[in-house]
């Protein structure tokens, strides 16, 4: 199910599954909230994800050093960094998509919603839902434009009208109006920008508040890449909206505050990502703290 | 496979968005300086020392414009990687937003002459030139602000020949200064001659602020063609 990266197939973000669900008693993300259990103390009204002491590991490998950040609602936050910083790594700890690599291991908290969703009783599904995803290869499902979109809901039991939530949901990717002619044609037929916006679409339609991006502009072309980026920015009224980039130039055009994250090699030759600085976007292109920072935006080092 | 591509001002709206604020903020600063110069004109004409010092004041938010406006001019540099005709433009408003805030402290520095004299208390023919001389100045200064507004190609032309007839006003007063002086204080006479060349270096910054629009729309600076011998490096 899994590949090499260990990203999962698409289709299991969306089906239940029967081997991480927890018993019956299990409460997911969403009763808690429902139960109105109030934030944990140290939760800001305005921030989304509160990360205390998270580190990752694959096996004995130790991905990322300890790592504490606050995320900001309706905002783009940005990881940038060299190769091997850990910053995807930390991007897939917030909707626990590591779970699904056998070797991977989290510590630390990430509290979402002042919830710690790696805690013993949070459904990962649940989390799933409320956190999507979008990778770095468009990847719609074999399925028509419709059914991309409606599946989700669908296994997740909506009830409601799929035809509008379809298109409300390819009316927010600034999608809808390329495809609502053809919604019966499969997804392959449009071009890489608009199947990456289709994905984008598929991950709203599960009604998330957060969107989680991992370098989702890589395989497009400039042009695609400019509109994705405009939609990113359209998008934050309603969602929260953290992006992996290898691109720090992008990581300027859009994000709102930015987490430069370098890798130290210890004398062990073991490579661990360690976040070196977290600020206004403004702030770190114009008078970062951090000599590490500088030098890596201006391009002398990474 | 359908296509992707659209014009690029559908994608990049709010960096046009910011652009076009850009411009509109470095219009303001232009009209703020104008608005204080015709205060000016004013408080030096009928020896008003109350409006020169409303005309001192009047500084704080012009500074506070232009710095304000120079922060957004980097931040979108450095955030928005402009290239071509944005880039050019982002370079020259900034250069643009210093002729401005210069134009405004020498119409400060009038201000400060008048106060310093409590009023000149002209003939009317050295009020006369003068006032010819203010007029001029500061048209060539306003038209340099619309040409900004309009983004107009020929403003550097039109406005160096303009500038002769400040030039020649210029001549006429201070060839009446020199014929008058022996009349005045010594100090009065230098602080007169003072706006006169104030008057002179508000233009000349207009007519710079000309050339710089030029430069936004073809990427050509006039007298960087001075040096070229028809043929790039």
């Amino acid at each position: 199910m899994n590949d090499d990266r260990g990203n999962e197939h698409p289709e299991a973000a969306a089906r239940p599954d029967a081997e991480t669900r927890p018993a019956a008693r299990a409460i997911s993300v969403g009763a808690v909230l429902r139960n109105g259990r109030p934030a944990e103390s140290g939760a800001s009204p305005s921030l989304i994800f509160d990360v205390q002491g998270l580190r990752a590991f694959y096996g004995s490998f130790q991905a990322v050093a300890d790592t504490t950040m606050q995320i900001r609602e309706h905002e783009i936050t940005a990881l940038i960094g060299p190769s091997g910083c850990g910053k995807t790594t930390v991007l897939r700890c917030f909707n626990r998509m590591n779970d699904l690599i056998e070797t991977a291991r989290v510590e630390g908290v990430v509290r979402y919603h002042g919830v710690d969703i790696y805690g013993e009783k949070v459904d990962p599904v649940e989390v799933r839902r409320r956190i999507g995803m979008v990778f770095q290869k468009p990847n719609p499902f074999p399925k028509s434009i419709y059914d991309n979109i409606a599946f989700g809901p669908r296994i997740a039991g909506f009830k409601g009208n799929l035809d509008d939530l379809v298109e409300e949901s390819l009316t927010r990717a600034a999608l809808w109006d390329e495809v609502k002619d053809k919604l019966k044609q499969s997804a392959y037929a449009l071009s890489g920008g608009q199947q990456q916006r289709l994905c984008i679409a598929r991950a709203i339609a599960t009604s998330p508040d957060v969107l989680l991006m991992d370098e989702p502009c890589a395989s497009l072309d400039p042009i695609a890449t400019l509109r994705i980026e405009e939609l990113m920015i359209e998008l934050k009224r309603d969602y929260s909206i953290i992006i992996v980039t290898h691109n720090m130039q992008q990581a300027a055009r859009v994000s709102d505050r930015t987490a430069f994250f370098t890798v130290d090699v210890k004398e062990t030759g073991m490579r661990t990502g360690r976040l070196v600085e977290f600020d206004a976007t403004e702030v770190i292109f114009t008078r970062p703290h951090q000599k590490q920072t500088e030098d890596y935006i201006t391009g002398r080092f990474g | 496979m359908t296509d992707d591509r659209i014009p690029h001002s559908e994608i990049r709206h709010r960096f046009d968005a910011e652009l076009d604020g850009i411009k509109h903020a470095s219009v303001a600063l232009g009209s703020l300086v104008l608005e204080n110069a015709g205060r000016l004109t004013e408080a030096l004409l009928e020896s008003r020392v109350d409006l020169a010092q409303e005309v001192i004041d009047a500084d704080d938010p012009v500074d506070r414009a232009y710095i304000d406006l120079e922060r957004r001019v980097f931040r979108v540099i450095a955030l928005q990687q402009p290239v071509a005709s944005d880039l050019r433009f982002l370079i020259s408003i900034i250069r643009v937003a210093h002729e401005i805030e210069r134009s405004g402290d020498l119409v400060v520095n009038c201000a400060k002459g008048i106060y310093r004299q409590q009023g000149f208390h002209l003939n009317s023919q050295m009020q006369g030139v003068l006032a010819r001389l203010c007029r001029a100045a500061l048209d060539l200064f306003g038209s340099s602000i619309e040409s900004l507004a309009a983004l107009d190609p020929g403003a550097g032309h039109r406005l160096d020949q303009e500038d002769d007839v400040v030039d020649a006003l210029v001549g006429e007063f201070y060839t009446l200064l020199a014929n008058e002086s022996e009349g005045m204080h010594v100090d009065t006479a230098i602080e007169l001659s003072r706006v006169g060349r104030y008057m002179e270096r508000i233009a000349d910054h207009a007519v710079n602020i000309g050339e710089h629009i030029g430069f936004i729309v073809t990427g050509i600076f006039p007298r960087h063609g001075e040096f070229d011998e028809g043929g790039s490096a």
